[in-house]
């Protein structure tokens, strides 16, 4: 105010009015910004919190036990996990390993805050996030998805559930990634209670041998 | 055209799909951001996600002048009137987006203070999840809203529309008796 | 500072206290504290899985080691040498303890055993129903080791065992702190788990030898299997205790099994209504759903102790045929009646109201209001009747009862307060016990009894025609009786006699504080009550009239017997009648005497009473319910109250749904007379009955007050207790015993804990912990009628038959027992008579059909 240490020359003085143009067209040779984001997405970080997925073993078992850790994890209420017992299914078949499966899966995604405590709370990895971001829908009740709405689809090769654990196997095989496809009994198995299952041709191409019933330790 | 006597058929669908381009082509927004949210909404407003490309870039600082109500951030009880008041002020067609958990539901807040939800003061047309959501999601509801603006029945047509929706209101059953469903 | 005498005078001057140094602070606690409870005093807390408060010590799983100093015989405080288990040693004068806190070695000693602990444990947590609220998993995390060193492979188990249809055991969890088996020895008595096997094997197990694989292996059980006449083990009425006080997840229960988490339940303390102590329950529910229901804690009633019964049973309230809405019945011309049909509230109370004042001019209304109620409900049904309908026809026992059990109640129990209490029970040093079977009959007035005669300082006789399993476990005395000599037997002690027995029994019940339990059995033993009354007052005995339902004694206060205002005011006595009237603001109340239950019923058939307003009554559970049905089916106007559809649903003209206990407040009087308070655990627009009666009499033209339940409280507040004369004792007369002609024996009956009442509906994994319906009779009686011992035996009268397996038994020749209300067997309903009437005997057909 008091001393302008550098008073603009004459010159300067008189370009000065149209000086903020020279920002105008520098940029104009600069590389567009702008994404066009329907046409071209530009992928997020991978670690992007975006909607859940519920995960599947290889041999198409859910990974999720059902036990609620997820719900009660989440600061925003936005989880209701209902367990069930997979000795209450008919015939020795599973839809999870071991004793307990998720019955009833909602996350409530007009609640979720994407946080992600849920996932590290999640003792089998059953639950994880995908990239995925385009979730606006209509009504609020379409945004509670139900388990159908997360759980991943099957892979090639995987053999859809409820079917039973690979055959001299316990829970803590499937947690400690034995298990790495479907034998030949599950595939059986489904075949003869389900044979118009979609998964079955794939499966059966896809069937490895249980592991070592002497190796699996406790 | 007079409500009464305008026919349904080829005609009006044919208008229906004019108007409902031309409404989805410049949609004007009302500046409201409420909390965390609007950063996002301003951030789809700037270059790199410029909402310009539908004809959307000029936030209406006056409810009059503005078709789009974004809700983006949590409604306090007492923002509640507000938010009526500027939502009446706004000429017909309108569309309200619920941007974020927390205008949508309450979101994480789940406490005396936050409307569960802005759908309990105004009608709400799309739900944005996230928190914030990110521009890219914004856009993502904009073109749903876009979809639903091109298909948006007309005069008696519309109060068909409305007469049929409303009974089936009637019909479902009230949300405290969904049984399983998170609420 | 100043006065260092202070620091030198002991502390405790009364010498029955100890003084001991816990982590540096000094305490003075009572001779013979365990050092866990000294340091709880002083807010230490001390990790521990196998102590429990109410079990004897056992130092079963050293989890709560620390260090212990003593001062020798010269005085010089000295450590001993290891840690010690805190809570098995009593504390001792001028002892120096170090806990986990500020002990080193208690630390690390704690930590390992800590280790220990886990090394077997399969740390399945997420899958396991006790994660969240669980000992072993808080304290493995607040004084264990982060990580574990342990390496090999764990120890496998199959699970989980059903050791009953309710109980799961998992004994990869187990840490073997036996409290279950404690509880099972000590609390319960019927043991039927304990630790078998030694070391790294030891497990707990049941007697069952092929469910642990035993047999094969050739090892023996330590005792013989015991079982009970289900041939299930572990048929206890108690087992859901042990899943409560397991201190990991080893123990849990079917109905339970993935239900939900703690930390996602909300919990209501709460009152069980199943039977007629109010036990203290915490319901824990999630968005409006009952998923379980806990002990609660109440050290004057049931301690931490429910019975089965109570913790499992309360799905009926939710039951598919729950009422949601008012029903309303239209009648054809000649009164034939039409289908049910839904009614908003308003209509249903206009529709009611104006068939009952019809009703009521026509010849009068009877009011049945049933075994559930609160002291609001009853107060409001006693209201009711006496102004609204002008009528003393109201009863509340849904079941055989008489004239003489009304003088009884109004003398020796209404208006009487709080007198025997639970307290009382387990010091009174002779116990008898009169038409009462205080296992089945009286839940948990078996455990506090137990509690005495386990301590030495009880002895029970019971007057029964064989000794029970429970009255076993209360190494009680029987004085065999065969159904309908109850009066006699009594009358015998009365006036004292020679029989070497009954004199050592008359001679325990003139000792300070001894008890005679009488059970509403005796309702149907006519003399019996008298007798009993002679009795106490000969022998100086305190009595207690222990039925079984919640609702009795509150009945029985509230006035909603026929001869009984509130409060124990004789109808028949102007004074109180006028007490009332200007309490209830109406100029007089009716003066005609009342009819009971089977009156009422018997008028109705007659058309006398034109109309009934039933409350919850089942009317199996009524003497003759075919006769019941048909009163009920020619009364021209049936007002039913009721949580779910019943047979009284069937004939009613119009159903007012009520709230179940979880969906509403109200307060309970259990058979002590101790009001037990409860709040309403569940949101819900259900009404109370008090509510819906308020109405009712709204629609009528007379205004209950009854709307708010705490208004009415206050009303019966004000009230106050009766200082004018009682009902006066009733002298019946005995009846003699009706003759036994050959082929024929006396029926004895009495309901089982867990049977086929409608409270236990919906409950597979409770109904199979059940013990089996089985017919009793003595050899001699067996082999008269041709039965072997696990023959069939057909018990028939005119009406009916009952066909059961016989079970030879020590008692009284010439009579047979039955089961009240068990499957198989509803004696009222398919037999038509009461205990003490003569029923033929003969060899069942159902074996011969097999055998063909």
């Amino acid at each position: 105010m008091t001393e302008n240490p550098k008073k603009p020359g004459p010159i300067a003085e008189m370009l000065a009015p149209v000086a903020g143009f020279g920002v105008t067209f520098a940029n104009l040779f600069r590389p567009v910004v702008t994404e066009q984001y329907p046409f071209e997405k530009v992928p997020t970080k991978p670690r992007y919190h975006g909607r859940h997925q519920l995960n599947r073993y290889p041999d198409g078992l859910e990974k999720c036990i059902g036990c609620e850790l997820c719900a009660w994890a989440c600061p925003a209420d936005a989880i209701y996990v209902e367990g069930g017992d997979n000795a209450d299914l008919p015939e020795g078949a599973h839809v999870s390993p071991g004793e307990r499966y998720g019955r009833v899966y909602q996350i409530n995604y007009l609640r979720c805050i994407f946080c992600g405590l849920c996932i590290e709370a999640c003792p089998t990895r059953a639950l994880t996030m995908t990239n995925d971001y385009e979730l606006a829908g209509p009504t609020r009740e379409g945004m509670i998805f139900e388990k159908d709405d997360l759980l991943a689809p099957l892979r090639e090769g995987m053999l859809a559930g409820p079917h039973p654990m690979v055959e001299g196997t316990e829970d803590l095989e499937y947690y400690r990634g034995e298990i790495t496809g479907p034998t030949q009994a599950q595939v059986d198995w489904v075949r003869e209670r389900r044979p118009d299952d979609a998964s079955l041709d794939a499966a059966a191409k896809a069937t490895v041998a249980a592991p070592d019933a002497n190796g699996g330790t406790r | 055209m007079s409500n009464e006597t305008a026919p349904s058929g080829f005609l009006l669908t044919t208008v229906e799909d004019f108007a409902g381009w031309a409404r989805k082509s410049s949609i004007w927004p009302v500046t409201f951001g409420l909390a965390c949210c609007a950063i996002e909404m301003m951030a789809a407003g700037a270059s790199r996600f410029d909402l310009a490309r539908y004809g959307m870039e000029v936030f209406r600082a006056s409810p009059r002048q503005a078709d789009l109500m974004i809700v983006a951030g949590r409604v306090s009880q007492k923002m509640a009137p507000i938010v009526r008041q500027v939502y009446d002020q706004m000429a017909e067609p309108k569309w309200v987006l619920s941007m974020g958990v927390c205008a949508s539901s309450g979101g994480m807040f789940n406490n005396y203070a936050i409307v569960q939800g802005v759908d309990h003061v105004v009608p709400v047309d799309i739900y944005l999840p996230g928190c914030p959501p990110r521009p890219e999601m914004l856009i993502n509801a904009i073109n749903e809203l876009q979809r639903q603006m091109q298909k948006e029945p007309l005069l008696t047509h519309r109060r068909e529309v409305v007469k049929a929706v409303e009974a089936a209101a009637l019909e479902a059953t009230p949300t405290h008796q969904m049984k399983g469903l998170l609420r | 500072m100043t006065t260092t005498t202070d620091s030198q005078t002991p502390v405790a001057v009364d010498p029955n206290l100890v003084t001991v140094t816990i982590d540096g602070i000094e305490t003075a606690v009572p001779k013979g504290t365990l050092i866990i409870r000294a340091a709880e005093e002083i807010g230490i807390a001390i990790p521990r899985f196998c102590d429990h408060p109410l079990l004897k010590p056992v130092g079963a799983c050293r989890q709560c080691l620390v260090d212990v100093a003593m001062p020798d015989r010269e005085g010089n405080v000295r450590p001993m040498p290891k840690p010690q288990p805190s809570c098995a040693m009593e504390v001792s004068p001028g002892m120096v303890v170090h806990t986990q806190k500020t002990s080193a070695v208690a630390a690390k000693a704690q930590h390992g055993v800590m280790e220990l602990l886990l090394i077997n444990h399969p740390l399945d947590c997420p899958t396991c129903d006790k994660g969240g609220e669980c000992p072993l998993q808080n304290q493995a995390l607040s004084d264990g080791r982060a990580t574990s060193r342990f390496t090999d492979v764990k120890r496998t188990f199959a699970k989980p065992l059903k050791i009953s249809t309710q109980i799961l055991l998992d004994r990869e969890r187990c840490i073997l702190c036996q409290r279950c088996t404690r509880f099972s020895k000590e609390i319960a008595g019927d043991q039927f788990i304990d630790l078998q096997k030694r070391g790294a094997s030891q497990q707990i197990g049941r007697f069952d030898e092929d469910v642990l694989g035993f047999a094969p292996l050739g090892d023996a059980t330590v005792g013989p299997a015991a079982e009970d006449e289900s041939g299930r083990a572990f048929a206890s009425y108690w087992s859901g205790n042990t899943v409560q006080i397991c201190p990991v997840g080893a123990l849990t229960s079917a109905a339970y099994r993935f239900r939900s988490r703690p930390f996602d339940l909300v919990s209501t303390e709460a009152v069980a209504e199943h039977d007629a102590n109010g036990s203290a329950i915490r319901i824990d529910h999630r968005r409006g759903t009952v998923m379980r229901r806990l002990a609660g804690d109440d050290p004057v009633v049931n301690e931490e102790w429910i019975s089965d019964k109570d913790r499992f049973a309360f799905h009926w309230q939710t039951a598919p045929d729950r009422l949601t809405h008012p029903l309303v019945r239209d009648r054809a011309e000649d009164g034939t009646r039409g289908e049910l049909r839904t009614a908003s509230w308003a209509e249903a109370l206009e529709v009611a109201a104006t068939a009952l004042a019809a009703a009521r001019d026509a010849g009068g209304v009877g009011v049945l209001p049933g075994g559930r109620l609160t002291i609001e409900d009853a107060y409001a049904y006693g209201k009711l009747a006496r102004t609204a309908l002008g009528t003393n026809d109201i009863d509340h026992r849904a079941r055989p009862a008489s004239a003489e059990e009304e003088s009884f109640l109004g003398h020796a129990v209404a208006g009487h307060g709080i007198d025997v209490t639970f307290g009382d029970l387990e010091k009174a040093p002779a116990v008898l016990l009169v038409g009462f079977e205080p296992e089945e009959e009286g839940g948990i007035v078996f455990l506090r009894l137990r509690k005495g005669t386990q301590a030495g300082r009880t002895r029970v006789w019971s007057l029964a025609p064989f000794a029970t399993r429970g009255l076993e476990r209360l190494d009680g005395t029987l004085v065999p009786t065969a159904p309908g000599l109850e009066s006699e037997v009594v009358d015998a002690l009365a006036t004292g006699t020679d029989e070497p027995s009954l004199a050592a029994l008359r001679e325990a019940l003139g000792a300070q504080g001894a008890l005679v339990l009488v059970g509403e059995r005796l309702a149907s033993v006519p003399g019996s009550l008298s007798a009993v009354l002679r009795l106490t007052a000969a022998t100086g005995a305190r009595l207690a009239w222990i039925p079984r339902r919640i609702g009795e004694r509150a009945g029985v206060e509230m006035g909603t017997l026929p001869g009984l205002l509130p409060g124990g005011r004789p109808v028949s006595d102007a004074a109180a009648r006028v007490d009332i009237a200007a309490a209830w603001d109406v100029t007089e109340l009716p003066t005609a005497p009342g009819r009971d239950t089977d009156g009422i019923l018997a008028a109705l058939a007659a058309r006398e009473l034109r109309g009934v307003v039933v409350g919850g009554v089942e009317l199996g559970d009524l003497t003759d319910p075919v006769a019941a049905r048909a009163a009920l089916e020619a009364a021209d106007v049936v007002v039913s109250l009721e949580v779910r559809a019943s047979e009284v649903t069937d004939l009613a003209d119009v159903v007012l749904p009520v709230a179940p206990p979880a969906e509403k407040s109200g307060s309970y009087l259990n058979w002590e007379g101790r009001v037990r308070a409860f709040r309403q655990a569940l949101e819900s627009h259900a009404l109370p009955d008090h509510r819906v009666l308020d109405e009712l009499a709204r629609h009528l033209g007379t205004d209950l007050g009854a709307r708010d339940g705490n208004v009415l409280r206050k009303e019966i507040d004000q009230l106050g207790a009766w200082d004018g004369e009682r009902v006066a004792a009733p002298a019946t007369e005995a009846v003699a015993p009706a003759a036994v002609a050959p082929g024929t024996a006396v029926l004895a009956s009495w309901h089982l804990q867990l049977d086929a009442g409608r409270g236990q509906d919906g409950e597979p994994f409770l109904a199979g912990t059940a013990r089996k319906a089985v017919a009793r009779l003595s050899a001699a009686t067996a082999e008269a009628a041709g039965v072997a011992d696990g023959g069939v035996l057909r018990v028939s009268t005119g009406a009916g038959r009952i066909e059961l397996p016989a079970v030879v038994t020590d008692m009284p020749d010439h009579v047979v027992w039955l089961p009240t209300n068990s499957p198989g067997s509803a004696v009222r309903a398919a037999l038509g008579v009461l205990p003490g009437a003569v029923v033929q005997i003969t060899a069942g057909t159902v074996t011969t059909t097999e055998e063909a």
